[in-house]
């Protein structure tokens, strides 16, 4: 998808960039090489674009001008329609599930509105109306505070506990993290990938619930706002 | 960041951070802020700097080190002069961001999960 929209901006001067937040490269490489990136495909295992640029959830991007300057905040980035906005809701599901569901489909419907600003600015660069001031820039971006910035820090002690052998460590610092920041689902997602399921497979997002955390992706998702608020729509 | 010392080069510090020691203070592209304490002879005092820019520093006693949370008290960005980014790409070669001036860049973050 995204390789598809830089082989047809690229002609008019844009890059696309992408970074993969995983803390295993080895997880992300196998969708760039499906991909045929022919972009720079960058692996990101420190999550440092959650601090550097505010990314708070996938996905989500920032735009850079040809000067080194940013031109829109990070916001949810999606450019094709997301199935789950119109699926049909079975009746034999269970009433949670149906409530996910039915939440999902409040995930903002900005696809291809902002998939047409991206290209409206590759044509007109800094003449869009999609290119925002510096000071825009700024004010659209979160507010961090100062439990935000403690957040950061017990999420990459975290990482640093599990490299060096100690998950149970790491999920202190990750619990930490997740209640100072609860807002910032790269922290929570990364975390939970770490836990398998009750039948020992791979984490799922299906998940009922991730013992040690004592959530899950569905609880975090109704108790955050839904649809609504998991995404953050672009104000375009 | 995560360090295992509570000094570090100036020079270090602002590649890493963004944060650029100068005589009016610690500035971020266009914005400085007094930081008296802060830098000695090149050298910064990261409790200091914690202290002036709002960066969270937490000690994990267990293995000795210490990790620095960005700046805070204001937005996610202090500055819209995108930062240096270096990072490995899939095949683990170095990327800087910089080298992409003179293009315009959308920089989409994804993860495999």
């Amino acid at each position: 998808m995204w390789q598809a929209l830089h082989e047809e901006l690229e002609p008019l001067g844009l890059s696309v960039v992408t970074v993969a937040l995983d803390f295993d490269p080895t997880k992300a490489t196998p969708w760039i090489d499906a991909a045929g990136a022919t972009h720079p495909s960058l692996i990101d295992t420190d999550h440092r674009v959650d601090e550097l640029f505010g990314i708070s959830n996938v996905p989500m991007a920032v735009w850079i001008d040809e000067a080194g300057t940013l031109v829109r905040p990070a916001e949810g980035a999606s450019i094709k329609v997301s199935p789950l906005r119109s699926m049909e809701i079975p009746e034999h599901l269970p009433e949670r599930v149906r409530q996910v569901m039915a939440e999902m489909k409040n995930f903002p419907d900005t696809a291809e509105a902002y998939r047409a600003a991206i290209v409206d600015w590759a044509h007109r660069g800094a003449d869009s109306p999609f290119a925002l001031s510096p000071d825009e820039v700024i004010e659209r971006s979160l507010p961090r505070s100062a439990d935000h910035s403690r957040a950061a820090a017990c999420f990459e002690l975290g990482h640093h506990a599990h490299d060096m052998g100690d998950h149970d460590a790491a999920i202190a610092w990750w619990k930490e993290a997740h209640a100072l920041f609860p807002e910032n689902w790269t922290y929570k997602r990364q975390a939970w990938t770490l836990e398998s399921t009750p039948d020992g497979a791979d984490s799922d997002k299906a998940q009922e619930v991730y013992d040690v955390y004592g959530t899950s992706w569905s609880d975090e998702f109704l108790r955050m706002g839904g649809g609504a608020t998991y995404v953050i729509a672009p104000d375009l | 960041m995560l360090l295992t010392d509570l000094t570090m080069s100036a020079v270090d510090f602002e590649a890493a951070t963004g944060w650029a020691a100068t005589p009016e203070g610690m500035c971020k592209g266009d914005v400085c802020g007094p930081a008296p304490g802060a830098v000695t002879d090149g050298s910064i005092d990261l409790e200091a700097v914690s202290a002036r820019l709002g960066m969270a520093l937490v000690h994990d006693e267990e293995r000795n080190v210490w990790a620095l949370g960005p700046e805070s008290g204001g937005r996610a960005l202090t500055t819209a002069m995108a930062p240096e980014l270096e990072l490995p790409d899939a095949d683990g070669n170095p990327f800087e961001l910089s080298t992409m001036h003179g293009r315009k860049v959308l920089l989409v973050a994804w993860a495999s999960w």
